[in-house]
């Protein structure tokens, strides 16, 4: 099978997986006795008329079933429907968190990818050394801090103790958003020449990305650590070194390639993950992103963001499945198509 | 290892050290600029169509009315667009003179017209998405108002209203430029008009510069205000939407935030800090108790058994404990601050916390304990609350403690928003729910009404199922007579009949905790509008 022909297949299958989340997605969300049209009317203000009208677009007075093939045929013609919680189009709602999040998650994977590799390669070949047990302890901390705290520690520390950074964000208080080309701030504001906001955004992404990268840091530090340890304790690395071969290449040429295939599949799930947002930074942080707008529209039942939410976080996970797949090919021949 | 542990200790010492160096001088952050740091991003900036507070608060800056609160006063209604009003000896006829010289945020001149354009289209939008059309449609239909030339209007309403003033002051009365809005999609019925969601062109002293959904709206002053520039005053107004408390307390700590919402919980955190000061005031937000006169459990259809659960409710705890003294009695449906407060037992509460008074009520009602010591053969009185409400979480436990000792046997449950409305308007299997109420405008009718006026009449809006047909003319009597002593006379009584059939536990008013940057000046509070910028700059003083 051709790589294209693969690709093909595995998109193909998004079909099936899409209609298997909508579905379930769909039942769960419906399932609770609830009134989630006089919520968004406005609770017990809520005039008769403007519930019975929410009722009637949500299709709410139908039987579940019929509820759900509507739901089904807007679908089909891309509309996600109205999200009652941001009284606007539940497309436009996550064209605006989705770059947001998009943007948050390349940086963080930009300071942890580089950082977890390098220093779970360094941790494995200085193994048992004091840079190998600072890099076990950062490990460790990375794991056992809750995100939460440690956003409220950086915010405390270095946006208000010693105000060197932002306190929240994307941009400065006041200053509107670039055009939109793309919703992502630092490469609108570049596009659109606008230097000074550029530095802005990103002056903003340091502190929420690398509270949001430093659990996968130490994901990525644990997982490249072990995984270099057990391939640099293999037959053919023995042999390369009796080959004499400078141990740059022996770590750099031939164990790193096969240590690294379980790290791209542990970030490529991670920034799956990311991509669905994360609610503690981007409430702490005041970031717009995926995240917030999914739990809200959860703890209101806004059965459209949910639906809409589901539908995009289904489609980045079967996408970045597809490309660490693609990746393992790139790292190791033996897992190729042809 | 001594390196790492050498080079943390510099970091600390060198964090330490700079923390100490910025430490908050005299000097003023954002010296033209007011940010809010607040919860909640608007849902629509169309005042025909504008029912929560969050919109609301954005509106007040950007369009008028034609009358107007100032300061802390909401007894008063001073002239805005109107310089001034006259009314007929029926009170249904009025008129209003209208300011000249006028003009909208994009130049165009203000006219009578425009107010008639403003009416009528809130009353043929019928406010599709929010339903605040009411609050004029109540007094007022198509053939209400009319232009006598162009700068009077006269309107003439379809019942006298007591509180008619009060009415055309709140947001929804709010005069639009006829132009813009025709240019604009114009008026469809029963239709939003899409443009004017995101859009704003008003006479108002600022004029909307941009809005970044659940981030920010930024407001910049408006050069043809008619109120004029001189004084002091800030050019722009930033209103930020921060979720997170923590984050709004850092803030407002940090200068970057002017004015921030700090929730109760919070205010032992905030107060004292440097640079900080607060102001507390009494708001019109109320807790409510309602009682569930028509719940499957049948004992709940009995006053008795009302009046009984008002007396075994710990009002004190609820003030110190789920409050922290930020809570003050409510007698009845009508808060302190509003027009005949005093028509309620002069302001006493009737219903204290005593178990023993509840017990004796019970008692002799034939609800008598039985051999374990229970009431009501072990039923369970079913109360609920709105999940992540810290606050009524607290009050449902003090009061389930309460009943236990008086033989009453509870339960507590918490539920999600959507569900628990289910459950009220929807089932019949819950006694007891805790609500509460934010007002609309400034008049007491918007508090019995829809508290104590029963189902037949628009009333019952918590679905209690109480009905009195005195009480109901009475609310009527005075909801459309425009004359005081009428109005008193008709709430003292209905007052007299429904406390001592409490459809509901009126448990408190809510105080308004307020913090802000010590360097803002002109900050007043209002309960019917919260924050009026205009009046506001930043200056030690």
């Amino acid at each position: 099978m051709k790589t294209w022909e693969y690709i093909v297949r595995r998109l193909l299958l998004l079909i099936p997986v899409l209609l298997g989340v909508t579905v379930i997605t769909f039942v769960v969300s419906h399932v609770i006795p609830a009134d989630p049209a006089m919520a968004f009317a406005g609770g017990p203000k809520a005039q008769p008329e403007t519930i019975a009208r929410i009722r009637a677009e949500l299709h709410l007075d139908k039987p579940l079933i019929i509820q759900y093939f509507y739901y089904l045929n807007d679908l089909i013609h891309f509309n996600l429907g109205k999200s009652y919680l941001e009284n606007r189009p539940v497309t436009e709602c996550i064209s605006q968190y989705f770059p947001a999040t998009f943007e948050l998650t390349i940086f963080a994977m930009l300071i942890t990818v580089p950082l977890g590799i390098v220093g779970g390669i360094i941790s494995a070949i200085k193994r048992d050394k004091p840079i190998d047990h600072v890099t076990r302890f950062i490990a460790i901390v990375g794991y056992s801090l809750p995100i939460f705290w440690l956003a409220l520690m950086l915010q405390y520390l270095f946006a208000y103790q010693l105000p060197v950074f932002p306190l929240e964000g994307r941009l400065p208080i006041g200053v509107s958003s670039p055009p939109s080309f793309t919703g992502l701030y630092v490469l609108d504001s570049l596009l659109s020449g606008d230097l000074v906001k550029c530095g802005q955004a990103i002056y903003h992404l340091i502190m929420p990305a690398f509270t949001l990268g430093f659990a996968t840091l130490a994901l990525i530090l644990r997982m490249t650590r072990s995984s270099m340890l057990e391939t640099l304790g293999m037959d053919y690395i023995r042999t390369a070194r009796a080959k004499g071969l400078p141990e740059r290449d022996v770590v750099y040429k031939h164990a790193l390639r096969n240590a690294l295939i379980p790290t791209v599949t542990v970030v490529g799930l991670q920034f799956g993950a990311l991509l669905a947002g994360a609610v503690l930074t981007e409430t702490i942080f005041n970031w717009p992103g995926m995240g917030r707008f999914a739990a809200s529209a959860v703890l209101a039942l806004d059965f459209n963001s949910v639906m809409g939410f589901t539908i995009v976080v289904a489609l980045i996970y079967v996408i970045a499945n597809l490309i660490v797949d693609l990746l393992y090919g790139i790292l190791d021949p033996r897992v190729r198509l042809e | 290892m001594k390196i790492f542990l050498t080079a943390g200790i510099c970091l600390v010492m060198v964090l330490v050290s700079l923390s100490g160096c910025v430490q908050q001088g005299k000097s003023i952050k954002n010296p033209n600029t007011i940010v809010n740091y607040t919860i909640g991003d608007p849902k629509t900036l169309d005042p025909a169509d504008a029912y929560d507070s969050a919109s609301i608060d954005i509106i007040n800056q950007i369009y008028d009315r034609l009358v107007m609160y100032k300061g802390g006063d909401t007894s008063t209604f001073y002239p805005a667009l109107a310089i001034n009003w006259t009314v007929s000896n029926d009170s249904k006829v009025w008129t209003f003179h209208l300011r000249k010289g006028v003009k909208f945020s994009n130049g165009n001149p203000f006219t009578a017209e425009d107010v008639k354009y403003s009416f009528d289209r809130v009353l043929i939008m019928n406010s599709p998405e929010s339903g605040v059309a009411w609050i004029l449609s109540q007094c007022m239909d198509l053939n209400s108002t009319k232009v006598l030339d162009n700068y009077t209007v006269q309107i003439t309403l379809t019942q006298p209203y007591g509180g008619f003033l009060a009415l055309i002051a709140f947001s929804v009365a709010s005069i639009v430029d006829k132009e813009t809005v025709e240019a604009h999609g114009g008026v469809v019925a029963n239709t939003t008009n899409e443009w004017m969601k995101e859009h704003a062109v008003g006479t108002g002293p600022y004029k909307l510069d941009h809005w970044t959904h659940k981030t920010e709206v930024v407001l910049v002053k408006n050069e043809y205000y008619w109120g004029g520039w001189e004084g002091k005053h800030v050019d722009r107004v930033v209103i930020k939407i921060a979720e997170e408390a923590a984050t709004r307390i850092l803030a407002l700590k940090n200068g970057d935030a002017d004015f921030a919402y700090i929730p109760l919980a919070n205010v032992e955190d905030v107060k004292g800090a440097e640079g900080i000061s607060y102001s507390i005031g009494p708001s019109y937000n109320v807790v409510l108790g309602i009682l569930n006169t028509k719940s499957d459990n049948k004992f709940m259809a009995d006053k008795n058994v009302r009046k009984a659960l008002s007396y075994a409710f710990n009002y004190d705890s609820a003030i110190k404990d789920a409050y922290n003294g930020y809570l003050t009695r409510l007698p009845g449906a009508i808060p302190k601050g509003m027009p005949y407060y005093d028509t309620q037992n002069s302001g006493t509460p009737v219903y204290n916390y005593n178990l023993t008074k509840a017990e004796e009520i019970l008692d002799a009602a034939g609800y008598t304990k039985n051999d374990d010591g229970y009431r009501f053969n072990g039923t369970t009185f079913r109360i609920f609350y709105n999940a992540g409400n810290e606050e009524r979480q607290k009050m449902a436990l003090s009061f389930q403690q309460e009943l236990t000792k008086i033989g009453v046997v509870s339960s507590v449950t918490s539920e999600g928003w959507p569900q628990l409305l289910h459950r009220m308007f929807s089932t019949t299997d819950w006694d007891f729910i805790f609500m509460g109420w934010m007002p609309d405008y400034n008049d007491p009718d918007d508090y019995i009404y829809p508290f104590i006026g029963s189902a037949d009449i628009g009333g019952d809006t918590f679905n209690h199922g109480w009905k009195n047909e005195t009480v109901d003319q009475l609310i009527l009597k005075a909801k459309y007579s425009a004359d005081p002593e009428v109005r008193r006379d008709a709430y003292e009584k209905a007052f007299q009949i429904y406390i001592n059939d409490p459809p509901i536990i009126f448990i408190g008013q809510n105080m308004q905790v307020h913090f802000q940057r010590d360097w803002v000046q002109g900050y007043v509070y209002n309960p019917v509008v919260e924050f009026y910028y205009y009046d506001y700059y930043k200056a030690y003083e």
